[in-house]
């Protein structure tokens, strides 16, 4: 079990490492600089001061010297300072990371308490009206575009009953960016535990329990769900770092204060610390999500924990 | 889905008038939403019109700006020049106090000069301030600058939030948390990415600002909320959580027909949206290329379709409410929409609706701008150019524009619609003087001209000067003004909301504001 889960931690912090690298790279391969950016819309500086803030920035030096200055710097602790109001990036991102991390949990809790009950009654009534009703649902819910959902919503709930606020970072707040989040993958999570369901359900054993008479809500209950369950467990690992990303779109249409918005801004402005700073830590907290959830899937299925 | 949420919207808005929903915000508090955040609180850390806007209401300036967008005294009673105007000299309002409670006076004005030309962080602005070499405290309340060449430039500068004083108490923590100034708003707190908070400045004097009020503004506070999604800002406006904001602009016909809310459009923006175009290769190296685009560019037509009544049409390479704006004048030299001109000159060149002249378009992202660039792409099309869209972010527009400008290679052109604001004619010096902000046009006898517009201290001089670089703009096709103004420039205000006014070059006032009903 604990090599299993070191082998794990050592992956991930290759994978962080090989992030760091790609990172410094990408940003370099879209086109236009920061600081040219930084003058866009309000001129009256010359060339030579834009150089002197390039320089200032160590943006003029070759990319592997800005990536040795940056890892440098990284194990310190230091992220650098944004370029557009040189705050430190560190302070930037932590400031506003619980506030996404808050919303991807709200959003993978609603997904799960609605998904799973979904999926599981479609399985148990496979074939039925029943199954293919809520399919239809699910599809439905895979198949809509975050930004419609969450503008439905606040229309319906902010503006039709007045229920909860348009915008802000309260709880009442959360309500809505996490539903509209939530529901998406609930549906996901409907149709996975429906079908991982049903291939358990025609796995020799269970067919034995079945031919032994046991009634079907036993079977299901006593062999069934525990095993069916796994997939589902792969995909909450998978679905969070999902969630963390269409957690941009959500934050922007609710005016959710987290890292998503944040980055979506830094890229339009180029501020090459800033984007470091999210994917690394975006690499950081999905891979840290990744080896929670192969932890929790060894403790779930002992035939990991062996091989 | 526009019309089932039109639908829907119609519907919420008929149910929150009926249910009489109250106001969600503090009775006393002016709620303003806009689609985005400060870079940050120092005037000389950021360039943004979103930063310029919070520092308008931070800090006090030495000059401030009339309805039509001149320099008028203001935090500087009076100042005068020497002859060859590289000295000037500001007699400051006595008693005007900090946040903090210290006194405004000279000082506070050198230490901001100071910061702004600092050897390690200099103000990203520096270049604006000109050739200032020394910043004098000849008393408390006189401060001369001196200049190495003579910079005309430096007046109207000083009457924008560029050049926002900066207290000298201000210490640990400036730019991010804390903001000390002498403006009608003292900062409270920056969330950074969701809020400002700002309290009334109760010693608040108003010398020069456009506003009626003289002193504190009458409300006690003022919050300025990021709301990036504009159907979320108008929910907003709806529901009553916000008092003022950017509304989506699809929606504006429909806003002004329920009547609830009022838009208020921002007049003298000084911005300036145009044509340029990829000059150092073929086909725009050759003027005719570049009139032939002029002339079959009817801009009137093109933005009552798009924006109404909301933008016009400018004539000139700086717009309405910048030092040498005339529109006669600009009028008798920019190419006028001809078609059948249009087509002559293509045929001189040897193109024809079967050989069309190809060229990309490039257009920035948002405000519609998309849509009015495919009216444009109908125009050319209809005299036998064949312009292909790129649309783009401002920061992917700016950096392809210069890219486009340095390749000499190839016979597709390269044009597109440029936007730009600033609060006088030296805009055109940063743009066109060699090497060029994008890389463009150049030409000796226009250096020479923009050189001129620099150091002619008589205004009546500069202006003819400024109005000859218009002219070989407009002549050459080198600068095609379209149409003012261009972004973020249109406020939806809710009923309760009294004395709210936008001041020239979009500066938002909220010192007349009084949260009525």
């Amino acid at each position: 079990m604990w090599r299993f889960l070191g082998t794990r931690i050592a992956m991930g912090a290759f994978t962080i490492w090989i992030t760091t690298i790609l990172v410094t790279l990408l940003i370099h391969a879209v086109p236009g600089d920061p600081v040219q950016i930084m003058y866009a819309q309000s001129q009256g500086t010359t060339p030579e001061q834009i150089e002197e803030v390039r320089r200032s920035l160590g943006l003029d030096r070759p990319i592997p010297v800005q990536y040795v200055m940056y890892m440098e710097r990284l194990l310190q602790g230091d992220l650098g300072a944004t370029i557009r109001g040189g705050q430190p990036v560190l302070e930037v991102i932590l400031q506003r990371l619980p506030n996404t991390l808050l919303l991807a949990c709200a959003a993978m809790f609603i997904a799960i308490v609605i998904g799973v009950p979904i999926g599981f009654l479609a399985a148990y009534r496979e074939g039925t009206l029943t199954d293919i009703a809520l399919m239809i649902v699910a599809i439905a819910g895979i198949s809509m575009p975050h930004f419609w959902l969450g503008l439905m919503l606040l229309f319906f709930f902010a503006l039709e009953l007045g229920w909860l606020p348009v915008s802000g970072n309260g709880w009442l707040n959360l309500i809505l960016p996490a539903l509209t989040l939530g529901l998406s993958n609930a549906a996901i999570f409907a149709r996975l535990t429906r079908s991982s369901m049903i291939d358990v359900m025609s796995q020799d054993y269970v067919q034995t329990a079945f031919a032994k008479g046991l009634p079907k809500a036993l079977v299901l209950r006593r062999h069934v769900l525990r095993a069916g369950l796994l997939p589902v467990v792969t995909m909450m690992g998978l679905q969070f770092a999902f969630m963390m990303g269409g957690a941009i779109v959500v934050e922007n249409i609710f005016s959710w204060n987290g890292v998503g918005r944040m980055a979506v801004e830094a890229i339009f402005q180029r501020d090459y610390p800033i984007i470091q700073g999210f994917i690394l830590t975006f690499s950081v907290v999905v891979v840290c999500v990744a080896i929670a959830i192969d932890a929790l899937y060894a403790v779930l299925d002992p035939r990991i924990r062996r091989s | 889905m526009t019309f089932f949420h039109t639908n829907l919207r119609r519907l919420a808005g008929a149910t929150a008038l009926a249910a009489g929903l109250a106001s969600s915000a503090t009775a006393d508090d002016i709620v303003w939403a806009r689609y985005g955040d400060i870079d940050s609180l120092d005037p000389h850390r950021a360039t943004s019109t979103l930063s310029l806007q919070v520092w308008s209401l931070l800090y006090d300036t030495l000059l401030a700006t009339d309805a039509d967008g001149l320099p008028v005294p203001h935090f500087a009673k009076s100042w005068e020049s020497n002859t060859d105007g590289t000295e000037y000299t500001f007699n400051l309002q006595d008693g005007v106090m900090c946040h903090d409670g210290t006194p405004l006076d000279a000082n506070d004005v050198k230490y901001t000069i100071d910061t702004a030309f600092s050897e390690d962080t200099p103000s990203l602005t520096k270049g604006s301030w000109g050739p200032i070499t020394a910043a004098e405290v000849v008393d408390p309340l006189t401060i001369k600058l001196t200049l190495e060449t003579p910079f005309v430039a430096l007046i109207p500068f000083l009457a924008d939030s560029f050049s926002s004083i900066i207290c000298d108490s201000n210490g640990e923590g400036f730019g991010t948390t804390s903001a000390i100034g002498s403006g009608p708003w003292k900062l409270v707190s920056w969330t950074k990415g969701d809020r400002i908070v700002l309290e009334k400045n109760p010693d608040y004097q108003n010398f020069g600002k456009l506003a009626e009020n003289p002193g504190a503004p009458h409300e006690d506070g003022l919050i300025i909320a990021v709301v990036p999604e504009p159907q979320a800002r108008l929910a907003a406006l709806t529901t009553g959580e916000v008092h003022i904001a950017e509304p989506p602009f699809d929606d504006v016909p429909m806003i002004k027909d329920e009547g609830e809310l009022s838009i208020i459009v921002a007049e003298n923006t000084g911005q300036n949206v145009f044509w340029e175009f990829a000059v150092h290769r073929p086909p725009f190296n050759d003027v005719r290329a570049r009139l032939a685009v002029a002339h079959a560019t009817d801009a009137a037509t093109a933005i009552s379709l798009i924006y109404g009544d909301l933008s016009i049409q400018e004539n000139c390479p700086v717009s309405r409410g910048v030092f040498g704006n005339d529109q006669d004048f600009c009028a008798q030299y920019r190419p006028a929409y001809d078609p059948e001109k249009s087509k002559e000159l293509l045929a001189e060149l040897g193109y024809s609706m079967d050989n069309p002249l190809e060229t990309a378009l490039l257009v920035w992202t948002g405000g519609n701008r998309q849509k009015l660039g495919e009216v444009f792409q109908a125009q050319l099309a209809e005299v036998g150019i064949k312009a292909s869209i790129e649309i783009m972010d401002i920061g992917s527009l700016n950096a392809r524009v210069r890219q486009e400008n340095e390749n000499t290679e190839g016979t597709t052109g390269s044009m597109d619609m440029m936007t730009w604001s600033w609060y006088d004619p030296d805009i055109l010096y940063a743009l066109w003087h060699t090497p060029g902000a994008y890389r463009g046009y150049t030409s000796p006898e226009l250096d020479a001209m923009l050189d001129e517009t620099r150091v002619l201290t008589d205004p009546e001089a500069r202006k003819a000067k400024v109005q000859e670089v218009f002219k070989y703009l407009l002549e050459n096709a080198i600068h095609v003004p379209l149409y003012t103004p261009g972004w973020e420039w249109v406020f939806a205000v809710r009923p309760e909301v009294e004395g709210f006014f936008v001041a020239p070059f979009v500066y938002p006032n909220f010192s007349d504001v009084k949260l009525g009903g």
